[in-house]
């Protein structure tokens, strides 16, 4: 068994493949398939394209018109809603105009008649869904499954290695990763959280052996003008960023779930979120801009999920 | 079947959500419950002692049995194993002969020597949990008289969001060698094979309900009556003989409905069966899975079945040459009642559990009402108690 | 006879409630965390499910179930 790495971009991110394989030909032939469905998704679901769903929708939402998706995508938006549900609203797929405002780059804090202006361009519940259609009831507005693809690619990019007869590897889009399956003695992948003051160094290890381990992160991303930290984290109903911790870490049967967990606890902040988390059910691990560490994922591997087989 | 760790409504709603995206979500369904999980139930089954005219032992039969099951997950499946082991004792009717007036009398067979049975059964399932799992299963029963293999296979397909088909069949090969054949003039080796093959519809109504609706198909050929049971027919008392091949069509619907307050699931079944012998059969069940704080279930419910006889069954016959004969009860036309109550309680990774049913069958509770005497209808009681243990 | 046809009405009964549903709700996938609990399963205790139609299968002269049949037994 040789360890074969496959590295790339995409999705705006560093993107890396690990698989075991005592064949290296069949470890690029799954590797090949595993980033031509997350270059797939990438072009599908980008920002910066003319040609992607995305632009598509954006370009409905200003004629007002009504467009028809496909199935995957009715599933993510499907995905989408449950989240929004799930979190009171603070999970929002339109929200695009909102944290722009917010955005380190621009190097300031937003007005009042500028944060007004996106919350009147912001609201799932502006967004008419009835499956498989989608219309806006404001134009305008900007739908950004951001939250939700890269996860979702993750997850379809082990799928891709299971299915090419790859049966242990981790794919890891950015810091999110999925598991393909534990390494081929059974011991566990080992996953790095950073510490929020360096970067650079590891907080904590978990152990990953299937299903996904996601990272919301935070210290990376904040706005910080006169001295104040504005997290990148905005409550899509108030326009306001939320004050939360650096990082929330969930491990999960799939990196999906476990993105829109971490994501969700982020989007709670610190009252709410380590509560939330914690009647979820699932292993998490929060981390403060101060560096404190608190969750029920064993650092010391306990908590690793196991997969339904094997 | 795995016991499942409670999920929190909202991970359930996250996991359900996810799963409409494909099989590598659909997998985080299954893997919230624990991987493997040992049982074992121990049950007694007491019938209600003889009333009536009655020549030979009047304690019937009573039966002690045990289960064991180990349910676990390997090489991308799940494996269910059950063994059990019966013992049974008491006697049971033999035939019915006509006293003064043509009054049946029953003629009960004297109390057995405790005779053991022990069958162990295997099934292995492919994509658990889902929509399209596939199982194979295989069984084998022995018993001192009695030998019985059988293998069978399922499906189930799904055709949209809320549909499913489910499709199988199975085959069993049983052996017969009566005790005591020669004593008794019995039959010294005779076999049975049955073949049967299903099919069912499972519909979800809304997000609290769900019904299933099924058709079956059973054929049986070789030796199907009763090697123990005789007939009164004129002024012999000749071997009950049934005809040597039996096919039955039975159609099944089942609702289940969740409520939230108070928080519980209602279960209702109903099955429709006729068969070539002349024997239709109606059973209703009910039963309603109510949720305590605690952990605690309680779970009562209620049965009625009711059966009209087969072309050939009488309690004795006064004039001869029939070509079939039974006067076994379980083939003529009666009713029964029977009310169950069952509790369990979850700690931690175990769940302990226990039942009591009543069960109560008469001539006069058939829906088909006959006035026709069914000597050796019973009553029994039946109880049990199990314990649970999940782990990974 | 009385019977069947009693029964042909109540499984009429039954799948015209059955074919009803076609006007129903759609479930989403995220509100179907109810129906997996173990209390909505079709049996949710399978040893126990096993014994009574053991049970039923001796003392009753119909087979009593749907679904792969198990081998049969001297049960009397």
């Amino acid at each position: 068994m040789q360890t074969h790495r496959f590295a790339f971009n995409a999705m705006g991110c560093p993107c890396e493949f690990t698989l075991e394989s005592t064949d290296r030909a069949a470890a690029a032939h799954a590797a090949a398939a595993a980033r031509a469905e997350v270059e797939r998704l990438d072009r599908k679901y980008s920002h910066y394209r003319d040609d992607s769903l995305v632009a598509a929708l954006a370009a409905a939402a200003d004629r007002g018109a009504v467009i028809e998706v496909d199935d995957e995508t009715a599933a993510l938006l499907d995905f989408s809603a449950a989240l929004h549900a799930q979190s009171a609203g603070r999970f929002d797929i339109t929200a695009g105009a909102l944290t722009a405002l917010w955005d380190a780059q621009r190097g300031r804090v937003p007005s009042a008649d500028e944060i007004a202006a996106a919350l009147a361009r912001t609201g799932w519940q502006r967004v008419r869904w009835q499956r498989p259609r989608v219309a806006f009831s404001v134009k305008g507005m900007r739908l950004d499954l951001g939250g939700v693809v890269k996860e979702y690619a993750a997850d379809r990019a082990a799928q891709a290695c299971r299915d090419a007869g790859i049966r242990h590897g981790v794919i890891d889009l950015g810091g999110d990763l999925a598991a393909v399956g534990a390494h081929a003695d059974g011991s566990a992948w080992r996953a790095g959280i950073k510490a929020p003051r360096n970067p650079q160094g590891a907080l904590a290890s978990i152990e990953l052996r299937h299903g996904g381990l996601a990272t919301s992160g935070d210290y990376e991303r904040a706005l910080l003008v006169d001295g104040c930290r504005y997290s990148h984290i905005i409550d899509p109903r108030s326009g306001i960023p939320v004050e939360s911790f650096a990082s929330v870490s969930v491990l999960a049967d799939s990196c999906l779930v476990a993105g829109a967990a971490s994501t969700l606890g982020m989007l709670m902040g610190l009252d709410e979120g380590q509560a939330w988390l914690q009647q979820l059910g699932l292993p998490f691990l929060c981390v403060t801009a101060a560096g404190k560490v608190s969750g029920t994922l064993d650092l010391a591997g306990h908590h690793a999920m196991h997969a339904p087989h094997e | 079947m795995a016991a499942q760790r409670s999920l929190s409504p909202s991970l359930a709603a996250l996991l359900g959500a996810a799963a409409a995206l494909g099989p590598a979500q659909a997998q985080a369904q299954t893997a919230a419950e624990n991987d493997s999980r040992v049982g074992y139930r121990f049950n007694e089954y007491g019938e209600d002692g003889f009333h009536g005219e009655a020549v030979g032992s009047k304690e019937r039969y009573k039966v002690y049995s045990q289960q064991f099951q180990f349910d676990t997950r390997v090489a991308g499946g799940a494996l269910d194993v059950n063994a059990t082991h019966e013992v049974m004792s008491g006697s049971s009717p033999w035939y019915v002969a006509p006293g003064p007036d043509n009054r049946p009398i029953q003629v009960l067979s004297g109390a057995t020597i405790k005779e053991h049975r022990n069958e162990l059964r295997a099934a292995y399932t492919l994509n658990p949990g889902t929509s399209s799992s596939t199982t194979f299963s295989a069984s084998y029963s022995d018993e001192r008289d009695y030998r019985a293999t059988a293998v069978g296979a399922e499906r189930s397909f799904p055709l949209s969001g809320a549909l499913t088909l489910g499709a199988g069949a199975s085959f069993s090969h049983d052996i017969i060698e009566p005790t005591d054949a020669v004593l008794y003039d019995r039959v010294r080796h005779e076999e049975k094979n049955t073949g049967s093959a299903f099919g069912s519809l499972a519909w979800v109504l809304d997000k609290a309900s769900v019904v299933q609706a099924g058709v079956q198909l059973n054929r049986s050929n070789g030796y199907l009556s009763d090697p123990y049971k005789l007939v009164s027919v004129g002024a012999d008392i000749l071997p009950d003989k049934r005809p040597d091949a039996r096919t039955e069509a039975a159609a099944l619907v089942r609702y289940r409905h969740a409520f939230m307050h108070p928080d519980a699931a209602l279960h209702l079944d109903y099955r429709y069966a006729q068969d070539s012998w002349g024997v239709v059969a109606h059973t209703f069940d009910a039963a309603c899975y109510q949720h305590f704080a605690g952990g605690w279930q309680l779970i009562p419910g209620v049965r009625y079945y009711s059966q009209q006889a087969a072309r050939f069954y009488q309690p004795f016959f006064l004039d001869g040459e029939h070509r079939f004969q039974t006067s076994d009860y379980r083939l003529g036309t009666y009713g029964a009642f029977s009310a169950s109550l069952n509790v369990r309680k979850r700690i931690a990774h175990w769940e302990l559990s226990g039942g009591i049913e009543r069960y109560h069958a008469s001539t006069s509770y058939g829906i088909d009402g006959s006035d026709a005497a069914v000597p050796g209808v019973l009553s029994y009681t039946r109880g049990f108690i199990g314990v649970d243990y999940s782990f990974d | 006879m009385r019977s069947r046809r009693g029964a042909v009405f109540v499984i009429g009964v039954m799948l015209a409630a059955l074919l009803g549903g076609c006007a129903t709700t759609p479930v989403q996938p995220w509100e179907r965390g109810r129906l997996a609990r173990w209390d909505m399963r079709w049996d949710p205790d399978g040893l126990q499910a096993a014994m009574d139609g053991h049970t039923h299968f001796s003392k009753e002269g119909s087979d009593g179930h749907i679904g792969a049949a198990g081998g049969g037994c001297g049960c009397n």
